[in-house]
């Protein structure tokens, strides 16, 4: 299990372009991966459940990652937040 | 084994209705790349000649975001619709928009699901045509749009097909 938190700098938080653009990226690992904040949890490759999470600005995330490819998942995913969000 | 799919039903594939009355777009047209380009899926988008956003088929609310401008909505077959009121309205913080349903709450087609004050919010200079997009599109083989035209209540806008 891999884990890794962003404090979201995005103006307007975990929403429709980022979140969908999360997904996709998601979507890619074989690997359960959750996203977490202020006490509920989504699945990262399910896109409503991921901007029902209602991520603002200023709030920190956690990612958590299981599975055969963690590691590789990890890092792609690390990156697209720091990046993008 | 058509005649097994027709006898079943199956054959209509899930049909989805018009949110809000309106005049019905390729979600093509949408200036935001995020649904143009259908980054979250894909659907048809409305621009909306009425205050109401109700729900599009049989289901269960799944989100409603606390800022009011969009929702989204489980069917029973499994697709993930969402219903996002206008382009970059997460930037109004909840102005205009009024919530009339709740997250876990199960809905009939055509239960009202958001009223937005469509004068006020094209005012402050936001788009308001409202993209319908199905989130889990992977999961379906076909997802047809309906032709451009106007549309209300009754009107079926997609149809899914496992």
């Amino acid at each position: 299990m891999k884990e890794f938190k962003q404090v979201i700098k995005d103006p307007v938080g975990l929403h429709a372009r980022p979140a969908g653009l999360l997904v996709k990226q998601a979507a890619a690992f074989k690997s359960k991966i959750t996203v977490s904040c202020n006490g509920k949890s989504a699945d990262g490759k399910k896109l409503i459940m991921l901007m029902g999470l209602g991520v603002k600005q200023g709030m920190e995330v956690t990612c958590r990652i299981e599975g055969e490819d963690e590691d590789a998942a990890l890092e792609t995913l690390q990156k697209f937040f720091e990046e993008n969000l | 084994m058509k005649l097994f799919q027709s006898l079943f039903g199956k054959n209509d594939g899930i049909q989805l209705v018009a949110p809000v009355k309106g005049k019905l777009v390729s979600i093509k047209e949408v200036s935001d790349p995020t649904f143009g380009e259908e980054i979250l899926g894909k659907g048809i988008a409305i621009v909306p000649a009425d205050n109401k956003f109700c729900a599009p088929a049989d289901g269960t609310v799944t989100t409603i975001f606390p800022t009011g401008h969009a929702a989204a909505i489980t069917t029973e077959d499994g697709a993930e619709i969402l219903i996002h009121i206008g382009l970059d309205t997460v930037k109004l913080d909840g102005k205009y928009f009024t919530i009339l349903a709740s997250e876990g709450q199960k809905v009939k087609a055509g239960d009202v699901l958001i009223e937005a004050d469509l004068e006020k919010i094209k005012a402050e200079g936001y788009d308001v045509i409202t993209p319908v997009v199905i989130c889990n599109s992977d999961e379906f083989s076909e997802i047809v749009p309906k032709a451009p035209a106007d549309v209300s209540g009754e009107d079926t806008v997609l149809t899914l097909k496992k």
